[in-house]
């Protein structure tokens, strides 16, 4: 097969149009593949997180808890869902860039600060529930048990968090380097 | 200003098919970048001035969006080290086997050089691939000399 005729395959390929309908409906982030999912859970935790802060000083015995514990467990919860908000807004973007080269350098500044303050953020919100649950209770072995366990789950979570955030970034500092190679020589 | 853009879109969407089918594996996955490459042009829409071609904003929105945005790791049943021969045009309706042939030989290359070699084989000048991808001229013409050598190994 010559180059030309890939010129022509090229020119030639996809015959499977889609309608302006089926378009439209593209447009609208009910149908998006990865933000409507992104937007429902913002939805869901956000109402979750409101319930639980309107009974929890009921429910969890929040008026017998020093000022500090109530403190951090509304600051981290509203932490969080200032998070969610900032990466909703920060992925449904566009990607910006007067070039394809400049656009990736961008948006990988726009992922690494994200990827940061997502982080930090799901770091101070589960030492905030910590502070909260275990103030002035006094520790027997089980509830010790108990933290410990919690924190290894919290540590996994943030882990797995990390993780994901580490692949996305090296991938897009591998394009980033990849269209500066030659250029810098 | 949606009806514009539809036409628009509806006229130029074999580019996102095409650089949909370049960048994804599988049918599933191309269709989700299909909806996100449509989602990011009609938000970047309202600052499009028609500078540049209608075509040259699309690649360029289509490629940003095709390379920038987080990949999920999957294992693609449609990916083959060497041509699949046993696949007959038949196997997916209205596909050629050329185009079936094109596709898997440009999906050997890595992302900023299907980016090159999209653009040159739909066309593009050398000054019109530098202004989309942000290389220089000289730079354009050196990546396409390896990437056809490239090709004409993988498919010889």
């Amino acid at each position: 097969m010559e180059l030309n005729d890939l010129k022509l395959d090229w020119k030639n390929a996809g015959d499977d149009l889609k309608s302006e309908a089926d378009l439209r409906l593209m447009t609208k982030i009910v149908n998006h593949p990865s933000i409507k999912k992104i937007r429902t859970k913002l939805i869901i935790e956000t109402i979750a997180i409101l319930f639980f802060l309107f009974v929890y000083y009921d429910w969890f015995d929040g008026d017998k808890k020093p000022f500090y514990a109530n403190l951090s467990l509304v600051v981290g919860f509203v932490l969080y869902i200032v998070n969610d908000v900032i990466g909703y807004i920060s992925i449904t973007r566009p990607i910006r860039g007067t070039n394809l080269k400049l656009s990736l350098q961008n948006y990988l500044m726009r992922i690494k600060r994200l990827s940061i303050s997502s982080v930090i953020i799901t770091f101070l919100y589960s030492i905030s529930i910590i502070i909260f649950f275990t103030s002035v209770i006094t520790f027997t072995k089980e509830k010790g048990l108990i933290l410990l366990f919690s924190i290894v789950i919290v540590s996994q979570l943030i882990l797995l968090s990390l993780r994901m955030w580490t692949k996305w970034i090296k991938n897009l500092k591998l394009q980033v380097k990849d269209f500066n190679l030659d250029e810098e020589s | 200003m949606e009806k514009e853009f539809l036409e628009i879109v509806h006229e130029h969407q074999k580019i996102v098919y095409k650089i949909c089918r370049l960048y994804r594996n599988s049918r599933e996955d191309q269709e989700d970048l299909f909806q996100e490459i449509v989602y990011q042009l009609w938000k970047s829409y309202p600052s499009f001035k028609r500078e540049s071609k209608v075509s040259t904003w699309i690649y360029r929105v289509a490629l940003n969006t095709a390379i920038a945005i987080y990949r999920k790791s999957k294992i693609s049943i449609d990916y083959f080290e060497e041509f699949p021969e046993h696949i007959h045009p038949s196997d997916e309706k209205t596909i050629s086997e050329n185009e079936v042939r094109l596709f898997w030989a440009l999906r050997k290359l890595n992302d900023s050089e299907k980016a090159v070699i999209s653009l040159y084989l739909e066309d593009f000048n050398y000054k019109e691939i530098a202004e989309i991808t942000g290389l220089s001229e000289s730079n354009v013409g050196v990546r396409l000399t390896r990437i056809k050598n490239k090709l004409k190994q993988i498919l010889k």
